[in-house]
């Protein structure tokens, strides 16, 4: 079956050439419509597409506490703590409730303190204490950091009036 | 004449391999692209040294802006359509069905029920201008609880994910925080970019 219909198309070309050459040009198709189409295409997808996913950090927060235990709060040593006051651009820590000594630190230089802690200190409770003005972004930063010098427990909890004065000395001395 | 013509034929290109080459590319764009949902507000995510990537699918995203407005956005038509049907029948909001069909095409959404229905039936473009006040977290109005709820019933392996700017004041992320803690959803994701080396 095969051969015969080749050689019945080979004979059509054959019939065709003799007859004239515009006919053998008219088998050339203009690819150029097509291409520019399948270019703009690309370009289409290539601009539209997201490669780039953005990141995540994954935070788990204590579940709701049951009623009958929410009495119970869970006693921490004062020694054992730390508190992060977060400021526009400079992070207040001190240790400890009672008589604390508050010291500046950028954002940057967290980390490493918050793994000096951790290391001396067994079962270090970190307490991040946002202002009223403090941005997301800085609770990130400081999140970030917990992260990566693995402090296991973290929360972040109300201003205590050690920190409210704090804060109203920051805003009289700028 | 044997002459001319070989000359005439030189300038031919072969693009076969060109437009073969075009076409794979163009299928496999085609294939893998995600398209960028729009976003209701201008977010600059903060930076972070996380490198967790957020999952591609079940995944109810949060957004709050810098002025602290919320938004909530799912990735699945079907599971905003459940999600409506929940809050509605909650909260005895009329929507015809076309309406619900308009609701399940918005990737990302940040009204008070009582602007829904008003807010859906707009044209789209009439929609991008439309003021968005966002969902109401207050504590005696919390509406957002009533979306995460429905959320969660329509997709019971839904992820959460906050996607907050770098401005947006802690008090009204640590708001939500609190309501999904409410909600016993106590893993989520914050939405971070790879921090820059030079910073």
């Amino acid at each position: 079956m095969l051969p015969e219909l080749d050689d019945i198309q080979v004979e059509k070309v054959n019939q065709r050439e003799s007859e004239n050459k515009a006919n053998k040009r008219a088998v050339n198709v203009d690819m150029n419509p097509m291409v520019d189409l399948a270019f703009l295409l690309l370009t289409f997808f290539m601009l539209a597409t997201t490669f780039s996913k953005p990141q995540a950090m994954e935070l788990l927060i204590p579940a709701k506490p049951k009623e009958e235990l929410a009495e119970k709060e869970m006693a921490v040593k004062e020694s054992k703590t730390v508190s992060l006051v977060l400021l526009a651009s400079e992070v207040k820590w001190y240790r400890g409730i009672t008589d604390p000594q508050a010291q500046s630190l950028p954002y940057g230089e967290l980390e490493p303190l918050l793994a000096g802690l951790n290391e001396n200190t067994e079962g270090l409770v970190v307490l991040i204490k946002p202002l009223e003005s403090s941005s997301y972004g800085n609770l990130v930063d400081v999140l970030d950091a917990l992260n990566y010098s693995d402090v296991q427990r973290y929360a972040i909890s109300e201003l205590s009036t050690f920190d409210l004065e704090m804060q109203l000395k920051k805003e009289v001395d700028e | 004449m044997p002459r001319l013509r070989s000359i005439k034929k030189l300038p031919k290109l072969d693009m076969n391999p060109m437009v073969d080459m075009a076409f794979l590319l163009v299928t496999f764009f085609m294939m893998t692209t995600t398209f960028k949902a729009d976003m209701p507000a201008e977010i600059v995510i903060p930076f972070s040294k996380a490198e967790l990537k957020i999952p591609d699918k079940d995944l109810c995203m949060i957004t709050i802006d810098k002025d602290g407005r919320v938004f909530i956005g799912l990735d699945n038509k079907f599971d905003r359509k459940q999600m409506l049907a929940y809050v509605a029948q909650q909260n005895g909001l009329q929507l015809s069905v076309d309406d619900a069909e308009r609701f399940s095409l918005l990737s990302s959404f940040g009204v008070p029920f009582e602007e829904l229905s008003a807010f859906v039936t707009l044209e789209k473009t009439a929609r991008k201008l439309y003021p968005q006040s966002g969902i109401p977290t207050d504590v005696e109005n919390d509406q957002l609880r009533h979306w995460l709820i429905g959320s969660r019933l329509a997709n019971p392996s839904l992820r959460f994910a906050i996607n907050g700017d770098q401005e947006t004041p802690v008090y009204a992320v640590k708001r939500v925080f609190d309501i999904l803690q409410d909600l016993n959803i106590t893993r989520f994701n914050l939405i971070t970019d790879t921090e820059k080396d030079a910073s």
